[in-house]
């Protein structure tokens, strides 16, 4: 097989070739609806038809239905339905809750439901069953990695009040509850299905949602069937009742190359993840629709805990010696925005856009700060010494998995301009296996990792942020290891805040804290990307993680 | 690939005596065969046994800890568990016994035909290997027909012809032989699926999406098979034997068909049972560029989730393709070669 580089290099070469080969090809018409919104847009066209099957290529599989990722949140959106929905600008509307009251005391949240629905296995959806998922979701042996990062250090308890109303009792006030509620990964199931243990709700969980799951093919699809009986659509769907089509496959097609041409060759009616070499061309001949995640941005957490970037001048250096912003259009073709605001994503409620340009590429002040730092010796491969001692970074990242190929060129040419600075950037390319299997989770493993947290909250801080060094609970999703007690108090103090002008000016000074320690340094923001064909109508994306919605699609002739 | 096989391949054969019948088989002939019949059978269940164990502990003794794997693909984290996090999911699967007893429980269900259930995707491994042992057994062997019809063309063909014809001919083998399936897979999928759009972009599992994906593996192996066959040819085409055929007034064409070729293309049979399993390990790209169904996609998943019992039942597999291959190449052998028809 070819080594990494040139595989990247053919694979961007080939796609220009079928880029221009198929540019001559079609006359497009039509406007595109092309939006950095998120909010559900109707894109007009005809009178909407019954049945079908839309075929979806998604880039990549995932081990488990449901879960804690956010790849399996895009699956749980399908199948399940949420108690609330999160449309933009943060506003929480209706979903299987019609209606919620919150005490003075912002502790005890009660949701009265929406009567007469059911999982697809017959089950009512009442209060005991949200009550149940619960204590699912937040039991160690069976815990929603995200639902439990967000829920886990503020749940009391939740108990059913009547048949259909729920009361959920929180140990503080949590201002982003229900939007974190509203996230796929909270998708309500079947309580008699979450009996049948851990692996059963993997393969085959059981929701409420607009679809069915039908089989999963492992390696190839998900087939999804409409559910004929739905009636829980949220208030910010367009329109109630069953999907109009009556089939959804779900294929994994990882080849950015071979999903393109899928959409174009019509075999897939809707792709994800464009290729940004083929973006433009997407925006003329397929609907498309562009969605920025909130949360922590794709962003190199370096490690304050062990290694050269315990110190902060190095890692200030770091963030200085490599012009990030010019990289980052480079490699994606100036289609997906940078970010150099390594705490939030430009698109999450609170993001202080003051950060964003923070650190500008300025490798003379990077001499400075490693001077200062140290550093001040040259070997002869040209990289900084101190006491004799190299500089060297071991950058690790997941790749096909968290960074795409695109991503992947971009840090080849930011290990570039490190290199001219003096430091011996090594690149590391992580499975899915290493990644699930921890073996980069603690301090000794690596310098520097680069990756995401979606969630449409601020909040997400508490989570990335909370004490890595807790003894017997490390929390390992503060992956920059970066222990303040001023930091955690200050985010601890927003999600509790009852205030909301106080609350932003909280979240704002975690942030400050975070980029000016240089402990997270920004690069790119996690986008989701869809296009589809111009006979299908409404599909769109939801607002709390990007999530792709198609109960509302329709095709017409 | 093995280089005593390859040596034994390019070994030259058969003298020219090939259309001789032999005289009746002597005593104990009967017995040798039968004996050969068990000797195969033995280094069959060695090479599976070897293949098996092999995957078993290199799977077993990575680094790092298989229940943290489960757990976080479970949960969607990448992050590490305290050990009484991880005891209950090391019980389940056992991964707290030692390994020993842990390769002893495995082999012993092998040895009952029990080849135990996916970790990651709680089925039988035979069920999940059955399921997606068909596109993949369809994909290898039409790529092995392309391959062999491919070669066998450009043998027939430019084998001392005229310098240009030759030359081209050998000229293709190399380059074709030398073309990595990644790039040649985009290359077929970019002209024909997409910009002439004769084939389908993601075939699935009809006759139409196998034609770009056979190519794709078939024709750097008709290079290969080429280059052998073609030295082979050329020198058959000097023996004795061919001189007398022109000299009885044979055409040209029945000259290269009936007597050369027979010779010739034996080195390429012994190859072809190693390609045959070669080719399941290059499906592994193909399946993976032309979103295909396959063996290829579940060994790559599997391997990715340390997903023992599964990714050893793949390569169980490919160990018995082998085998089977090589037994197949035999019997072809004796087909063509009637010398060793008797034995």
């Amino acid at each position: 097989m070819l080594s990494r580089t040139p595989r990247v290099a053919l694979i961007l070469s080939i796609v220009a070739v079928a880029a221009t080969l198929s540019a001559c090809g079609g006359s497009s018409t039509g406007t595109s609806s092309s939006g950095a919104t998120a909010a559900p847009t109707s894109n007009t066209g005809g009178t909407p038809q019954q049945g079908g099957t839309i075929n979806y290529a998604h880039n990549l599989e995932v081990p488990c239905l449901q879960g804690g990722w956010v790849e399996e949140a895009y699956i749980e959106r399908q199948y399940t339905d949420s108690l609330v929905s999160q449309v933009s600008s943060g506003h929480i509307v209706p979903w299987l809750a019609t209606s919620w009251s919150i005490s003075p005391s912002q502790t005890t949240y009660t949701f009265h439901l929406k009567p007469g629905v059911f999982f697809s296995d017959g089950t009512p959806l009442n209060a005991q069953a949200v009550a149940d998922n619960f204590y699912y979701w937040t039991n160690p042996k069976t815990a929603n990695g995200d639902v439990d990062a967000y829920l886990g250090p503020y749940f009391k308890s939740a108990k059913a009040i009547n048949n259909l109303t729920v009361q959920l009792n929180l140990k503080a006030p949590y201002s982003p509850l229900l939007s974190s509620l509203s996230q796929g990964y909270d998708g309500i199931l079947s309580p008699k299905g979450l009996a049948r243990g851990v692996n059963a709700n993997c393969d085959d969980p059981i929701g409420s949602g607009p679809f069915i799951i039908q089989t999963w093919n492992h390696g190839q699809n998900i087939v999804f069937v409409r559910n004929p009986k739905y009636n829980s659509a949220p208030a910010n769907a367009l329109h109630q009742g069953p999907p109009y089509v009556s089939k959804l496959i779900w294929s994994f097609i990882a080849d950015p190359t071979t999903r393109w041409a899928s959409l174009t060759s019509g075999q897939s009616d809707v792709i994800e993840d464009v290729p940004t070499v083929d973006w433009s061309q997407a925006k003329s001949a397929y609907n498309v629709q562009e969605y920025v995640t909130p949360g922590r941005p794709q962003t190199l957490s370096l490690n304050t805990d062990l290694g050269p970037f315990t110190n902060q001048d190095v890692r200030q250096a770091f963030a200085y010696a490599a012009n990030r912003q010019a990289a980052t259009e480079s490699a994606f073709n100036g289609e997906i925005p940078f970010d150099g605001n390594g705490a939030l994503s430009p698109s999450t409620p609170d993001f202080d856009a003051a950060l964003e340009n923070s650190y500008p590429y300025d490798p003379a002040k990077a001499g400075q700060l490693l001077n200062a730092a140290g550093y001040t010796g040259h070997d002869a491969a040209g990289y900084r010494t101190k006491d004799g001692q190299e500089l060297d970074i071991k950058l690790v990242y997941g790749l096909g998995s968290i960074v795409n190929d695109e991503g992947a060129t971009l840090l080849q040419d930011l290990q570039q301009q490190w290199k001219a600075a003096g430091f011996n950037v090594t690149l590391v390319p992580a499975t899915l296996t290493q990644l699930f299997g921890g073996a980069y989770a603690a301090p000794t493993a690596a310098d520097a990792t680069i990756g995401y947290w979606t969630s449409p909250t601020p909040a997400v801080l508490y989570i990335t942020y909370q004490y890595w060094n807790t003894p017997g609970d490390p929390n390992f999703s503060n992956s920059t290891f970066y222990d303040n007690a001023q930091l955690v108090k200050t985010i601890a103090a927003a999600n509790s805040s009852l205030n909301p002008a106080t609350q932003k000016a909280l979240y704002t000074k975690a942030q400050q804290i975070i980029v000016n320690a240089a402990a997270a340094v920004g690069v790119y923001t996690k986008t989701t990307t869809l296009a589809w064909t111009k006979s299908l109508h409404d599909v769109w994306i939801e607002d709390s993680q990007g999530e792709p919605v198609f109960s509302d699609a329709y095709f017409t002739k | 690939m093995s280089a005593p096989l390859v040596e034994a391949a390019l070994a030259p054969h058969g003298e020219g005596r090939a259309g001789e019948e032999p005289a009746t088989p002597p005593p104990g002939r009967r017995w040798r065969f039968w004996r050969r019949i068990l000797f195969r059978l033995v280094g069959a269940v060695i090479v599976l046994w070897a293949a098996a164990t092999f995957t078993f502990f290199v799977q077993t003794l990575l680094p790092g800890s298989r229940a943290t794997l489960l757990l976080n693909e479970q949960t969607g984290q990448q992050k590490q568990y305290t050990a009484a996090q991880l005891a209950p999911i090391n019980h389940e699967y056992g991964f707290d016994k030692a390994v020993i007893v842990q390769y002893f429980d495995y082999i012993g269900g092998l040895a009952h035909g029990n080849f135990g259930t996916s970790y990651e995707q709680h089925q039988p491994v035979l069920t999940i290997i059955a399921r997606q042992v068909g596109p993949t057994f369809a994909l290898t062997l039409t790529a092995l027909v392309f391959a062999w019809v491919i070669a066998l063309a450009l043998t027939l063909f430019t084998t001392r012809r005229n310098r240009l014809l030759s030359g081209l001919g050998s000229g293709l083998e190399i380059v074709t032989a030398g073309l990595p399936y990644y790039w040649l897979g985009v290359l077929l999928l970019v002209v024909f699926a997409i910009d002439l759009q004769i084939f389908p972009v993601v075939g699935g599992t009809g006759v139409t999406g196998l034609i770009l994906p056979a190519l794709t593996l078939g024709i750097p192996l008709a290079g290969f098979l080429g280059q052998v066959t073609r030295d082979e040819f050329e020198k058959v085409l000097e023996q004795p034997f061919v001189t007398s055929a022109r000299a009885r007034g044979m055409g040209d064409l029945q000259v290269r068909l009936r007597h050369v070729l027979r010779h010739a293309v034996l080195p390429a049979i012994t190859l072809s049972g190693w390609a045959l399993g070669a080719l399941i390990s290059g499906a592994v790209i193909v399946e993976t560029v032309f979103a295909r169904p396959g063996i290829g996609n579940v060994i790559v998943t599997a391997a990715q989730s340390r997903d023992v019992p599964l990714v050893s039942g793949v390569v169980i597999l490919v160990a018995a393709v082998y085998v089977v291959a090589n037994v197949l190449v035999d019997l072809a052998y004796a087909l063509i070669d009637p010398r060793l028809r008797a034995g």
